[in-house]
């Protein structure tokens, strides 16, 4: 894939990451105490409490890594020579082009001629060939 | 249902190319190409394929309105900004989570001035395929004319040789 489709991609993917973070972070975020009065909820040390406490860090880390990912991405763009200088190469390259073009034709020309001459004195070599051989 | 002025029935000019296969010159030749905008099923469409600005969509622009924008340091940025807004939007969820429409809708102007970016490189992108084309396509060229120039002068040196050793005889 081409790399500007590549950032594209990972843009979507930063997008897609940090809306899983907060949804799963809302979803599954315990309840807040509202005041002292009223009585802590017992706290159940099953395995989802341990998985509460450790989702935020997996879930950060693979957000910052996506951003940098990307930023590496950005590093790699072969961004070097704005417009002017693109379409100046591209008029050279089609002078060029041409150039090199006529040359290939004027040599094409040559190959096919001296094919036609060899062919011709082949056909007259044959000729002579079948002359001189002396009938059985 | 009667048809409205929007959806027309298909011309009726089908029926004048009966014979053409047999006479390619007795049915008439298609229109001329479409210049401008054009009406298609009620809709306005353009032949002009210019990306349309951020503006023109009612999205604000966040990098700055310049000809020649360095694209990497815009996109570096854009990125920085978004991280910060994460975090801002984790902060307002904890402290005032009735605010967070605000956030999100920053967010989501972030994410449209970065693909609206990404997007402004891609005639970037066509112009670098197009040189890599032409370099190519010389580069092929080249070999071919050198091709032809060293079996013609095998032929020439395998008739030269020929005529020797006739000659010889």
């Amino acid at each position: 894939m081409d790399i500007i489709s590549q950032l594209q991609e990972q843009v979507n993917t930063i997008a897609l990451v940090a809306l899983n973070t907060f949804g799963t972070l809302q979803r599954d975020a315990p309840p807040v105490r509202l005041s002292p009065n009223y009585p802590e909820p017992p706290a159940n040390p099953t395995d989802e409490a341990i998985n509460i406490a450790e989702q935020p860090k997996t879930m950060s880390t693979a957000l910052v890594q996506a951003a940098k990912k990307f930023d590496a991405l950005v590093a790699a763009l072969p961004l070097e020579g704005g417009e002017e200088a693109q379409l100046k190469r591209i008029a050279e390259l089609q002078a060029e082009n041409e150039a090199v073009g006529l040359d290939l034709q004027k040599q094409l020309e040559a190959a096919e001629q001296e094919l036609k001459q060899v062919q011709e004195l082949f056909c007259q070599a044959s000729d002579n060939c079948l002359n001189m051989k002396k009938p059985d | 249902m009667a048809a409205t002025s929007s959806y027309p029935p298909p011309p009726p000019f089908y029926r004048l190319y009966k014979d053409y296969l047999e006479d390619p010159k007795c049915a008439p030749e298609p229109p001329p190409l479409i210049q401008g905008p054009y009406p298609l099923f009620g809709a306005t469409y353009t032949t002009d394929v210019m990306l349309p600005s951020l503006e023109d969509q009612g999205v604000r622009q966040l990098y700055p309105k310049c000809p020649n924008i360095d694209y990497k340091k815009e996109l570096r940025s854009l990125n920085r900004e978004l991280q910060l807004h994460f975090l801002e939007l984790t902060d307002v969820l904890v402290e005032r989570p009735s605010q967070y429409a605000r956030r999100v809708e920053d967010i989501s102007l972030i994410f449209k001035n970065l693909h609206h970016l990404l997007n402004s490189l891609r005639p970037h992108q066509a112009r670098a395929t197009l040189i890599h084309i032409l370099e190519r396509q010389i580069q092929h060229r080249k070999q071919a004319i050198e091709d032809i120039k060293r079996r013609r002068e095998e032929a020439q040196k395998l008739l030269r040789e020929s005529l020797q050793t006739l000659d010889g005889h």
